[in-house]
């Protein structure tokens, strides 16, 4: 088996062999990760109303529906509404501490059964329960990291109380978001992911970031488009604002 | 590609694909579809001339520091908690996984696309080891059903009819399914839900792997991708080594122009951004990583020829517009990777003498070279390898005796005169109408499908005397 | 004014009529023109098909018959790319030779570029008259960045209408010796440009590019199509249309 530094040694040889093929520079990063996030921040603080806008046409063009409500007490009554539309019954929500919410108490015992995902360290038999509560689940309730404008994206980061499958498994996702998750350009993205990742403090508790852009689908049957292949078949975005 | 099916010469594979009605009406409708797509999606993308170049100066300047970003990249997994291997061949790299699934006790493994495992022809080797592939991507689902090779690089099925799927689903599903891509789909979902539920490995390719970070970048629209690398224990990753990139400001530019460039998309439905096995608190995740850095022939080309092909993206976009792959698809090049960029890839893994045919397999129209997001400039690199196949004496004696005699004719007015006063004596006994037809040796070739005009009564130089003023 | 005429292989051989009709053209706006004699090719066949040893004795031969022009005129976007973008390369070996190359390729124009943007003309009276689809051969439209031109030349001809051709910007299929190493697939692609030409009914197929002229041709008058092929000289100065 060829070790780490057969590898790289190889590899310097065949480097050493030429210059390359034209002067050429990687992307310039922001030289203060922590000033990008803050001015970028004091941005949104402004921008938001455009980048609503701009949010909401982008999502619906991936075949998002938009909800848009004054308060976060009023989420519980579109969750209700989309499980009725979709004659549902199952609900799984991330933890009340990720996303601002107990919807097992705002919810449960209508004819809707909510799971909450846990939050403690979890052992091999929380896991299980949770596995299966997650492939019988009909809607998957999230919060939101940030919300793209410029493509109708939602960036939802895995961790405690916040299972990826949420977002994946069930056949409808719901995602609640407020003004404080909007962000503009993939750009300022990059910017607030390089924070992200160059703070500590700003650990992560999860693995994944996953950039969700409208439904699951593919057009590998004829270019045909179809929607909800392994992923959800719909994906709502709720406004809350607010907050 | 079957050993078979490799020993027939590439003009028999090239005639095939020519006669297969379905294919031909397949691919049209698909390769159209595709070019509107991209076209349209980058026409209102003023802004995306602009990220091209910066997508190839990333590329450049990062093969420029490669070793550099490959350490980065590996230590910073191996913080995180995951494992690094460091494969030099095809074979190693199976060989990794094969001993992580005796090692681990794996049975069945559920895979998203990569064309990396497709590359290392991995699922034969999984099979003969006793652990079930799974391909759970729906276009490689079909064809791993139909025991065939992926037709394109990021619609593998691409080359079927919805009525041949149907057909297909229906022999080895059991039932019988309409021929409705709706219908279909959901048959794919239900089927391949249970296996990621069940599997207990998930492999993947890798889009990008972000050095700075630590993290693997995964970019799909079926969720599969997703499935894959959150419920099974173990995941692995099979990376070419020229996919690592620095930072996640570099993975934005390449984010923007990527999805675009393969179907028109601003971004796929799905972006995986992995980094690590899952976190102490997360209920979910693998509990082990192993992303498999595979060199295969690549660092090779870092000082060849084919160095630039090294910053493909494997969007696809080369193919759908090409010429050639529109009129005889996939699988007749015979080789993992189809289109233009696939001649340099099966060069760069295969060695020069397996382009030989592949090589001039091109009109040289550059379209290619057009739509790629990084501007590779596949042309040239084509021309190098017929110049390769050329000193390395692969080409057919004929032929080169017919160039040698063209190389004097043009180096000689002389002969160049005598070559047009014999072809006009020549050519006497086949003109019909004014044209040339049914013509002998290779110039039928030509006559077959095709008239040819005659050498002129008088050439150009011959008329010029009339037109010269004193 | 002075322009040298740069035959190419092709012209001198089988389209001797298109050189001609480019004299009188040229003539006719006020340029002199000149023939320096003892033109073959200009390599580009050996160049593609990977003999590039053997393309760069064409080029230097090439450099070196035309050492004394002033404007060199091509009716082929193919020929005048490989002088312009490949010979200098070809020649980099030799200091003397290079330069020479370079000064050509600066010197060197495709016939459409070399109207509107040396001469300054962007209108051709011509008698030519009838609906006329213009395609884009890839050497002149990726090779040397030119669409605009000949259609601004064709659409200035008061007779003449130009309707656009769907898929011009798609291959012929003609790619030199492509055309006889793989016929079928050359074949496949040129039926689908000539159903598109034909979906158009014009009367004229124009190209400023002889291979391509060669294959779509050949293919219309073997399926005994109503339209010609011409160069877009012929339909600027249709007195030569054999």
């Amino acid at each position: 088996m060829t070790t780490r530094a057969e590898f790289l040694s190889g590899l310097r040889r065949e480097m050493a062999k030429t210059r390359g093929l034209f002067e050429a520079r990687t992307a310039e990063r922001p030289p203060d990760a922590d000033l990008v996030f803050e001015t970028v921040k004091r941005q949104m603080a402004e921008r938001w109303p455009q980048a609503l806008e701009r949010f909401q046409a982008e999502f619906e063009r991936v075949a998002g529906v938009f909800h848009r409500v004054a308060r976060l007490e009023d989420v519980p009554d579109v969750v209700r509404a989309i499980a009725r539309e979709k004659q549902a019954s199952r609900v799984l929500s991330w933890h009340p501490d990720a996303l601002g919410l107990d919807l097992r108490q705002s919810l449960g015992g209508e004819g809707l059964s909510v799971t909450l995902a846990p939050d403690d360290d979890p052992d091999g038999e929380a896991r299980r329960v949770h596995r299966e509560a997650a492939a019988e689940a009909e809607i998957g309730v999230t919060g939101t990291d940030w919300a793209l404008a410029e493509t109708g994206t939602l960036i939802l980061v895995s961790g405690r109380g916040r299972p990826r499958s949420t977002s994946l498994l069930p056949t409808t996702h719901v995602a609640v978001f407020d003004r404080h998750q909007l962000l503009e350009s993939l750009e300022q993205v990059g910017s607030m992911l390089e924070a992200l990742h160059a703070d500590p403090a700003r650990r992560m508790s999860g693995a994944v970031i996953n950039f969700i852009t409208g439904p699951s689908r593919t057009a590998d049957i004829e270019l045909t488009l179809t929607r909800g292949v392994h992923g959800p078949k719909g994906v709502h975005a709720i406004f809350v604002e607010g907050r | 590609m079957s050993e078979t099916q490799l020993r027939t010469p590439f003009p028999q594979r090239a005639h095939a694909a020519l006669g297969d009605a379905h294919l031909q009406e397949a691919l049209t409708i698909a390769t159209t579809k595709f070019i509107g797509l991209r076209k349209e999606s980058f026409a209102g993308y003023p802004a995306g001339e602009a990220l091209r170049d910066r997508a190839r100066a990333i590329k450049e300047a990062t093969l420029q520091r490669l070793d550099q970003h490959l350490e980065r990249l590996a230590d910073n997994i191996e913080r995180l908690g995951g494992h690094v291997h460091w494969a030099a061949t095809g074979d190693e790299a199976r060989d990794i996984i094969l001993r992580l699934c005796r090692d681990r006790g794996v049975r069945m493994a559920v895979k998203s696309k990569s064309m990396a495992t497709e590359e290392i022809d991995l699922n034969e080797a999984l099979e003969a080891a006793g652990v079930k592939p799974v391909e759970t991507d729906l276009g490689e689902y079909i064809i791993q059903l139909a025991h065939e090779k992926p037709s394109h690089i990021i619609a593998p099925a691409i080359h079927k009819t919805k009525g041949q799927v149907a057909d297909l689903f229906s022999k080895e599903l059991g039932g019988r399914f309409e021929a409705d891509p709706e219908v279909l789909t959901a048959v794919a979902r239900k089927e391949l839900r249970q296996k990621f539920l069940e599997a207990d490995m998930g492999i993947t390719g890798a889009n990008f792997a972000v050095a700075e970070t630590g993290t693997i970048v995964l970019v799909t629209n079926e969720g599969n991708g997703r499935m894959v690398t959150s419920l099974p224990r173990i995941h692995v990753a099979v990376m070419g080594m020229e996919k690592v990139i620095p930072t996640m400001t570099d993975l934005m530019i390449f984010l923007s122009i990527l999805a675009r460039s393969a179907t028109g998309q601003k971004l796929s439905s799905y972006t995986t951004l992995v980094r690590g096995p899952r976190q102490p608190g997360e209920v979910e995740g693998p509990e082990e990583l192993h992303l498999i850095l595979m060199d295969n022939g690549r660092m090779r080309q870092v000082a060849g020829t084919l160095r630039e092909a090294l910053y493909c993206l494997r969007c696809g976009a080369c193919l759908n517009v090409c010429p050639v792959y529109r009129q005889i698809g996939g699988h007749a090049y015979g080789y993992t990777y189809p289109g233009p960029i696939g001649i340099l890839l099966t060069a760069m893994l295969e060695g020069t003498g397996a382009v030989k045919d592949l090589a001039h397999a091109s009109s040289l129209c550059g379209a290619c070279k057009d739509v790629c997001p990084v501007r590779i400039d596949i042309p040239r690199m084509l021309v190098e390898l017929r110049e390769q196949v050329d000193r390395e004496k692969i080409a057919p004696w004929g032929e080169r005796m017919l160039f040698g005699l063209a190389r004097r004719a043009m180096a000689s007015s002389a002969l160049f005169r005598l070559g047009a006063r014999l072809g006009r004596l020549a050519q006497r006994p086949f003109v019909r109408n004014g044209r040339l037809q049914g013509l002998p040796f290779f110039f039928g070739q030509w006559t077959r499908t095709r008239d040819l005009p005659p050498v002129a009564a008088r050439t150009f130089s011959e008329r010029w005397k009339d037109l010269e003023r004193p | 004014m002075k322009a040298s005429i740069m035959i190419t292989c092709l012209g001198e051989m089988f389209f001797p009529e298109v050189g001609v009709a480019m004299v009188k053209l040229l003539r006719r706006l006020g340029v002199t023109v000149d023939f320096p004699p003892g033109q073959t090719c200009c390599g580009m066949p050996l160049f593609n098909s990977g003999y590039h040893h053997d393309a760069a004795l064409v080029a230097a031969r090439t450099v070196k018959l035309f050492a004394q022009a002033e404007h060199v005129v091509v009716p082929s976007g193919s020929c005048a790319w490989m002088v312009k973008t490949e010979y200098p390369g070809l020649l980099k070996d030799d200091p003397a030779l290079r330069t020479q190359a370079e000064a050509l390729a600066r010197k060197t124009h495709e016939l459409s570029q070399f109207l509107v943007e040396v001469l300054g003309v962007t209108t051709v009276a011509s008698p030519f008259q009838g609906r006329v689809t213009y395609h884009d051969s890839c050497h002149l439209l990726r090779g040397l960045g030119e669409s605009r031109h000949p259609r601004t030349l064709l659409q200035a001809v008061p007779g003449c209408e130009l309707v656009e051709l769907p898929g011009s910007d798609e291959c012929c299929g003609f790619g030199g010796s492509f055309s006889v190493r793989l016929p079928e697939v050359s074949t496949a692609v040129l039926d689908k440009k000539l159903a598109n030409v034909e979906s158009t009914d014009a009367k004229c197929l124009v190209a400023c590019d002889a291979g391509c002229l060669m294959q779509m041709g050949g293919g219309l008058t073997r399926r005994g199509s109503r339209v010609r092929a011409l160069h877009l000289a012929q339909v600027l100065e249709p007195g030569e249309i054999a």
